[in-house]
């Protein structure tokens, strides 16, 4: 691996699951639990590494569920704490991320997207984004940011970690395995050298001192009005924090005639198609929720208040459409989908079909 | 809207195109460009084809794969077939013309999975064993590709491109030189096709990448840097010759 340091800002030429271990060690977290699966085994073996240098812990679990289950007890006890995995090992790690919904722990998951359902590819899809908005048996209560480039996969993770221990909402970095293997150019940095201050973490249960109340989070509701009273509280502190954390980046909305809706990975295509489409003359628009949860909704439906038609293209069949049409409905604007589950999307592909509209 | 240079690589496992492709990368980066580069990888099996995704620009590069490389180079027969997609009209196909065997898939290899960017050399169970152990050392996926045969079928080279440019790499890299820097070879014929990059900066690139090995063993530092000026000759006088 590279050798570089956080000192100052530094340009690095790097994988993306580099990026993830670096973040990690630049939001200042205390251990990340893990169990190895293809394409994210590179942030635990980079993690590993850096570790030892800078006094960090690691802890591989027999699987998954353990993982993540650990992780939560890392962070109940005030470590600042992560776990990262895809795929099927995503679907193991929704149970403990429903239960950080319920107990509100600022859990930290770095998924890198691979094919799916089950063992399927260990390459690349957007077939996680339903699973990771809204896994696990409750309301999706949780903050999902969608990367696209390295230099957002190193920015997000740190803020995943402010997010976290800021809401207490369980929080994702949702990558892929294209974004996991390929290297491209980024700047490293200390956050709190460019102002960004980091959160500091704090036990969540327990308290020795005399005096103080013995603080315990519960996971266990005895009655069904209890419970409601509970997931209602929970879902206003949720409403409140979508309006704060919600993210979206939009591109010559105002007059397009067809907006373009994607995330993460295939945002980069859509970016270079409004480009070149632009350049043609074309009324072009580009639009991207950087948060799929909370999605932008409002936002989208802002953007795209012009246009004729909205090309909504995306790596799995239809879960981001799910969201665009959940934004959209009432509004008078027809939908193009463009869906594509497991493979990846090129400029050249979305410039192809929006020529055929 | 600034240009992309987008560059397929492809070859056997053993071949070294992920390392050139990740120096390529690198030394743009060194030179202040954007450069991305992406290996495809999977759970393939021994005898796959290994193929690398060079993009280079001044701005913003889009997706990370692309349809049409502007510089295409497959290396084996395989390759050939496997890249054909990513031949388009306005694309220079540079191939290697020698007469070496296509890797054999022995069957007791057939099967063998690898979970890694590079699938493992298909030639035999002991790789490395025709070369000499202090160049190589600490380089297990180094593979040489010696024996004669009928190596890359014209017949097979994509028709409608703007240019083809056979160049016999493995024949001069295991004549003249050493079967270890074929790959090189190709990265000097990259670097004259491409015009992007200077000479230079590809030297500092794979003294980063080799520096130890270059301490160790200063001869090793001259074949590179040698195997690399022949291959930009082979493009450049084949340019000449128009």
């Amino acid at each position: 691996m590279a050798d570089v340091s956080l000192k100052g800002e530094q340009r690095v030429f790097m994988t993306g699951n580099e990026v993830v271990a670096w973040a990690a060690v630049a939001a200042k977290v205390d251990i990340m639990y893990g169990y190895p699966i293809t394409p994210q085994n590179e942030i635990m073996h980079y993690w590993t590494r850096l570790a030892p240098k800078y006094g960090k812990k690691f802890l591989q679990t027999e699987d998954e569920i353990s993982a993540g289950f650990t992780m939560l007890g890392g962070v109940m006890t005030g470590r600042k704490a992560f776990t990262a995995t895809a795929g099927p090992g995503n679907v193991l790690m929704q149970e403990s991320a429903g239960m950080a919904e319920m107990m509100r722990l600022p859990a930290v998951f770095v998924i890198q997207q691979r094919g799916g359902p089950s063992t399927a590819t260990v390459i690349y899809a957007q077939q996680e984004t339903t699973l990771t908005a809204f896994g696990g048996n409750g309301e999706g209560h949780r903050l999902v940011y969608s990367t696209a480039t390295h230099q957002e996969l190193f920015d997000y993770t740190i803020k995943a970690f402010n997010s976290a221990w800021t809401y207490r909402f369980p929080t994702f970095v949702l990558g892929d395995g294209y974004q996991a293997k390929m290297r491209e150019s980024l700047t490293i940095y200390e956050p709190e050298a460019k102002g960004v201050k980091l959160v500091q973490q704090q036990a969540l249960v327990g308290e020795n001192k005399p005096g103080k109340k013995f603080r315990h989070l519960r996971n266990t509701y005895n009655t069904e009005d209890e419970l409601y009273e509970v997931v209602m509280a929970n879902q206003r502190e949720w409403d409140v924090m979508a309006k704060k954390v919600v993210e979206w980046s939009a591109e010559g909305c105002e007059d397009a005639e067809v907006v373009m809706v994607t995330h993460g990975v295939v945002s980069r295509a859509a970016l270079s198609a409004y480009q070149q489409l632009r350049a043609k003359g074309k009324k072009a628009g580009f639009f991207r929720p950087i948060t799929v949860r909370p999605f932008p909704d409002q936002q989208l439906a802002d953007a795209v208040k012009g246009a004729k038609k909205v090309l909504v293209a995306e790596s799995a069949y239809g879960q981001l459409l799910k969201m665009v049409k959940e934004a959209l409905y009432g509004k008078n604007v027809e939908l193009v989908p463009m869906l594509r589950p497991g493979i990846g999307i090129t400029t050249e592909e979305l410039i192809e079909e929006y020529n055929k509209l | 809207m600034a240009d992309v240079i987008k560059i397929v690589l492809a070859g056997e496992g053993g071949q070294g195109v992920q390392s050139i492709a990740e120096i390529l990368a690198e030394a743009a980066n060194e030179e202040g460009k954007s450069a991305l580069y992406i290996p495809n990888f999977g759970v393939e099996q021994r005898g796959g084809v290994s193929i690398a995704y060079v993009q280079i620009s001044d701005g913003h590069i889009g997706a990370p794969k692309f349809q049409k490389a502007d510089i295409l180079i497959p290396l084996s027969a395989r390759a050939v077939k496997r890249t054909k997609q990513h031949a388009g009209k306005e694309t220079v196909y540079i191939y290697d013309n020698s007469l070496v065997q296509e890797a054999e898939v022995n069957d007791n290899i057939v099967g063998l999975q690898y979970f890694d960017v590079t699938p493992p050399c298909p030639v035999s169970n002991t790789p490395n064993d025709d070369l000499p152990q202090d160049l190589i050392s600490g380089e297990p996926k180094t593979c040489s590709f010696t024996k004669s045969g009928p190596g890359i079928d014209p017949a097979d080279i994509p028709a409608d491109v703007a240019r083809v440019i056979p160049i016999p790499a493995n024949d001069i890299a295991k004549d003249e030189l050493h079967p270890r820097v074929f790959n090189i070879i190709i990265l000097g014929a990259v670097i004259a096709a491409t015009k992007v990059l200077p000479m230079e900066s590809i030297k500092t690139a794979l003294e980063v990448k080799l520096g130890e090995k270059f301490k160790s063993n200063p001869k090793l530092r001259e074949m590179n840097f040698t195997a690399l000026d022949r291959g930009y000759q082979l493009i450049k006088n084949a340019v000449r010759r128009g």
